[in-house]
């Protein structure tokens, strides 16, 4: 009886500060609620705060929580730079692509 | 791209501009002591000054300032009232600052006279200093207010970690990224000056999506950190969460104890910190094993030390406090409400722009004129629209260099106070006008001529208190400086209510000094103006300036020299008004040319009345008496051609002048024809006198930028610049003051005054 | 591109000091001369800070301070408030408002830079 589960690509674009917090937030929970397998691609993420990585580990939880699963994905380059400080690729746990400094 | 010495540059010119609104509050304040605004206008100053002179680094000028800023801080704050003498220290403060600019303008080093004078002054300062003095702001590091520090234990007790990390331990409140603080922010921070060798971001706090707050913040950080900097440095990376957040910093090699007190303090979160600390590598697990041991052996007391700890002053606000500061912040805003948004810019670029219009308008008068040849009347259209653009142009470029006259006058706030008290008079100065506007240049040379006349008045025209008394005058004299636009020229007056000028002492002396001879008749106004004369006023009685042996005829020169005139009007007992007519601007004038043989000459068009013609029989008539009836009244004229020395043209040129030629001809071709028996007088008037220049040709109204004369010129009686025509031919500029007062002399009455300085 | 930065003071010489030592750290500077000139510049644009005088004509640091915290845009965007020692009273007013990074006059150029470093990410 298995169903096929509905997928979904959330595009995320500009900042992820503290300024946009509110709107991502409802972004992705919207995302959430309507799909069983979210993606979110954050390639064209100029920047990321601590709002950025917190919403990041709280859509993980809420999704988790749900039974639901939430990827991010193309991590933009300042994506991975803020990741990479405060080492937190692996409590994430999505694959990331480490792009070669130019 | 500016460059520092732009910058030094902006600093020295706005240094200025902040002393002299420092010294025009400090003027007012006597009067309203508890006027806020005043107050904080002069904190303002000096506080500007300081921290622009920190910033690059001049520091003889921070410290310096540093003290008066304490002192004016005092006086915002209520602890110290102001009054006359303060206000005269802080005058002196003033001056002193002036100096120093002066300095750094130059770009020299203070002398030892420089350097006395502030230590004299930072003495006198700390007298209204209740708290003990402290003679420089602390230097860099010493953060002021949120003050950081570390107490790490003194004493000697347990093992130390072999580490050479620090460890950080950061947790922060919830609301702290809406203040604009983002912990990341400071953790790349730290990685400029060092390395974070392991962090662990701790997450558990984190709540699901749906119950976040967005602009919360949640995380808290556990991290080993490789650097040489020094304590003090790494605190100072966390001085501005301190006060929204619980840091602490252990450094290298810190007793085992102290990681101890760290892992039971912030126990409770989602990581064992014990295994954390492993985990950074700050701790090997050995140590993480002996530490934890050390909680049955130590004492309470001694296990729960303040560590590597960040202390933060708590300073609790006010309300009372906040509601005052509100109070005088309105105040200020309602003062400062009608002032316009400035931009500063560099005087010489200014120069350079009207400059580049004066060639603007005389390559747009050549174009006119070849447009006018060549008969195009596209041509024609477009060469007028270009000049009357060019016009507006020229006009919004002068009105760039017109500044308001009352900053120059309430300079003059301070000479009054200082001149009065040195002379024992009480004197008021009253201002009128002061948004009159005026060239730039025309306020930069008029202040020393006002300086005189202010003083003058005050030694000579205001009696003292007692003789003014009893004239039945009030007690105190009052000094007006008044300043209004009056066709084309700003009138400035200097009046006072004194006693004005002794007509008979003033006579007396000038027949002494040979300057009038005894059986000359002269008027009121005549006698007066003897004061301008050289010679006259070097004498100490009548009209010295305080000992200064500067006489009045230097005042007029410099008037004169501006293109403008000075007049006076007195009344013996009741007042003097000394009046001067500058012209707006000095640049570019509208002129009225006119031809004499091959040369040109421009009258500046304000000073033209009318243009008349004067038939064969008239000019018969004048002969020899240089005089000529206009609708039945006397005016003096003077043949350009005579003053010039022009010798007679051959043949007159029929050139393109005289297709210009417009004005003041009739249709009598016999003129036409004869053009050399033909003459134009042009009548000019200046401050009331008329006088008749004769001239050949009348080439119409002309644009022109005046340019001084060079060394070769000077002393050229008559002319005061010259200008290239379109055509590229030169044209002189006509200094009809000069010639007005030739003209004057040549009437018979005051044939012995010298002239000499009509230029 | 740069972050931006705004710089409010009513000395020219001081924005022009620190002007040149962001832009060398390769900032986008804008610079306002009150409280009221700044806000005047806010629009259409983001800046990612703004350093602001406390004492000024016009409108002073602490009033816009209020201010910016009254707009969407600028609400939790970092200001660094420039100081004096003596100005305690100010100062505790404008951690009433919310102000946390204070940066004491007289300052050197690379003090500044440390200060911005600590509040945005590059």
């Amino acid at each position: 009886m298995a169903k096929k589960p509905t997928q979904r690509r959330l595009e995320l674009s500009g900042e992820m500060s503290i300024s946009t917090a509110g709107a991502i937030r409802q972004q992705l929970l919207e995302a959430l609620s309507g799909a069983e397998i979210v993606e979110v691609d954050l390639g064209r993420v100029s920047e990321c705060d601590t709002t950025g990585v917190q919403l990041m580990l709280a859509a993980k939880r809420q999704a988790a929580q749900a039974g639901k699963t939430l990827i991010f994905a193309d991590h933009s380059a300042p994506v991975v730079e803020t990741l990479d400080l405060l080492d937190l690729f692996a409590q994430l746990g999505d694959p990331v692509l480490i792009r070669s400094q130019v | 791209m500016s460059t520092m010495d732009d910058a030094l540059n902006t600093f020295v010119a706005e240094g200025r501009e902040l002393l002299e609104q420092m010294e025009e509050s400090l003027l007012q304040i006597e009067q309203a002591p508890d006027d806020a605004g005043l107050i904080n206008a002069i904190f303002r100053a000096a506080h500007t000054i300081k921290g622009s002179a920190g910033i690059f680094g001049i520091d003889y000028v921070v410290a310096f300032t540093h003290v008066a800023e304490n002192v004016l801080d005092r006086v915002r704050a209520g602890n110290l009232t102001i009054n006359s003498d303060l206000v005269a220290l802080l005058l002196a403060v003033r001056d002193h600052l002036g100096r120093m600019l002066d300095h750094v303008a130059a770009r020299s080093e203070p002398d030892a006279e420089i350097h006395s004078v502030s230590e004299r002054l930072v003495e006198q300062l700390r007298n209204w200093l209740a708290a003990p003095p402290e003679s420089a702001p602390r230097h860099e590091g010493e953060a002021a207010g949120s003050e950081v520090e570390i107490e790490s234990r003194s004493d000697d007790y347990g093992q130390d970690a072999g580490t050479e990390l620090w460890h950080i331990s950061a947790r922060f409140n919830i609301g702290i990224l809406r203040i604009g603080l983002d912990p990341i922010a400071i953790i790349r921070y730290l990685g400029t000056f060092g390395k974070i060798e392991r962090i662990v971001t701790l997450t558990a706090s984190v709540p699901t999506l749906e119950a976040i707050d967005p602009e919360g913040c949640y995380l808290g950080f556990e991290f080993a950190y490789r650097s040489d900097a020094d304590k003090a440095t790494i605190e100072n990376a966390f001085e501005y969460v301190a006060e929204d957040a619980r840091i602490r910093i252990l450094p290298p090699h810190s007793k085992l104890s102290e990681y101890k007190s760290l892992i039971d303090e912030v126990s409770g979160d989602d990581l064992r910190l014990g295994d954390i600390l492993v985990h950074c590598g700050t701790l090997t697990q050995a140590e993480l094993e002996e530490a934890l041991v050390l909680q049955a052996t130590i004492p309470v007391e001694a296990t729960v030390p303040p560590l590597g700890e960040v202390l933060v002053q708590q300073k609790l606000v006010q309300p009372e406090v906040v509601d005052a500061a509100l109070d005088k912040q309105k105040q200020l805003r309602e003062k400062h409400s009608g002032e316009a948004a400035l931009i500063r810019v560099n005087a010489e670029k200014l120069d350079q722009h009207i400059n580049l219009i004066g060639e603007l308008i005389i390559a747009s008068a050549g174009i006119n004129l070849a447009a006018a040849r060549s008969g195009q009347p596209e041509l024609q259209e477009a060469a007028s629209l270009l000049n009357r653009l060019v016009e507006d142009i020229r006009d919004s470029a002068l009105q760039l260099r017109m500044v308001q006259i009352g900053a120059t006058f309430n300079k003059f706030q301070r000479v009054v106070r200082d001149v009065s008290k040195e002379i024992g008079k009480d004197i008021r100065l009253e201002i009128a006008g002061a948004e009159t506007e005026l060239d730039k240049t025309v306020v930069e040379r008029i202040g020393d001529p006002l300086t005189h006349l202010v003083r003058n008045s005050m030694d000579h025209g205001i009696e003292s208190a007692e003789l003014r008394r009893a004239r039945g005058k009030p007690g105190h004299g009052t000094l007006r400086l008044n300043a209004y636009h009056d066709s084309g020229s700003i009138v400035i007056e200097v009046a006072d209510d004194g006693g004005g000028l002794p007509r008979d002492k003033i006579l007396a002396k000038a027949i002494e000094r040979g300057l009038v001879k005894p059986e000359q008749v002269l008027s009121d106004s005549e006698i007066h103006a003897l004061i301008f004369e050289p010679g006259f006023s070097t004498a100490e009685q009548v009209n010295n300036l305080s000992g200064r042996g500067v006489g009045m005829d230097v005042v007029r020169r410099n008037i004169v020299a501006l293109r403008g005139s000075i007049e006076i009007d007195s009344s013996e007992g009741v007042g003097t008004t000394i009046r001067i007519r500058l012209p707006l601007t000095l640049a570019i004038i509208d002129g009225f040319l006119v031809g004499v043989g091959d040369s040109s000459f421009v009258v500046p068009l304000e000073m033209v009345v009318e243009c008349v013609e004067l038939s064969a029989a008239e000019i018969e008539a004048a002969q020899g008496r240089n005089q000529l009836d206009l609708r039945g009244e006397v005016l003096p004229f003077i043949r350009l051609r005579d003053l010039f020395e022009i010798p007679q043209a051959a043949a007159p040129e029929i050139g393109n002048a005289q297709e210009i030629l417009t004005q003041g001809v009739d249709d009598e071709l016999a003129f036409l024809l004869e053009p050399v028996r033909r003459e134009n007088v042009v009548v000019v008037d200046y401050a009331g006198r008329r006088a008749g220049l004769v001239v050949d040709m009348l080439q119409g109204e002309y644009q022109t930028v005046i340019r001084p004369l060079g060394a070769v010129f000077n002393g050229l009686q008559g002319i005061s610049g010259f200008t290239i025509l379109g055509s590229g031919q030169v044209a002189l500029i006509l200094d009809v003051p000069g010639l007005v007062r030739r003209v004057a002399a040549h009437e018979g009455l005051r044939k012995q005054l010298s002239l000499s300085e009509a230029c | 591109m740069g972050k931006s930065i705004m710089i409010v003071d009513d000395s020219a010489s001081l924005r022009q000091v620190v002007g040149i030592a962001l832009k060398g750290a390769g900032y986008d500077v804008t610079e306002a001369c009150d409280g009221k000139d700044a806000l005047g510049k806010l629009d259409g644009r983001k800046f990612h800070l703004i350093i602001s005088d406390v004492n000024m004509p016009n409108m002073d640091g602490i009033t816009l301070l209020k201010a910016l915290k009254q707009l969407a845009a600028y609400k939790f965007t970092p200001v660094i408030m420039l100081t004096t020692e003596a100005g305690e009273d100010r100062k505790r007013e404008g951690q009433a408002a919310g102000a946390r990074a204070w940066v004491v006059k007289p300052f050197q150029p690379a003090q500044m830079l440390a200060a911005v470093s600590k509040l945005i990410l590059p």
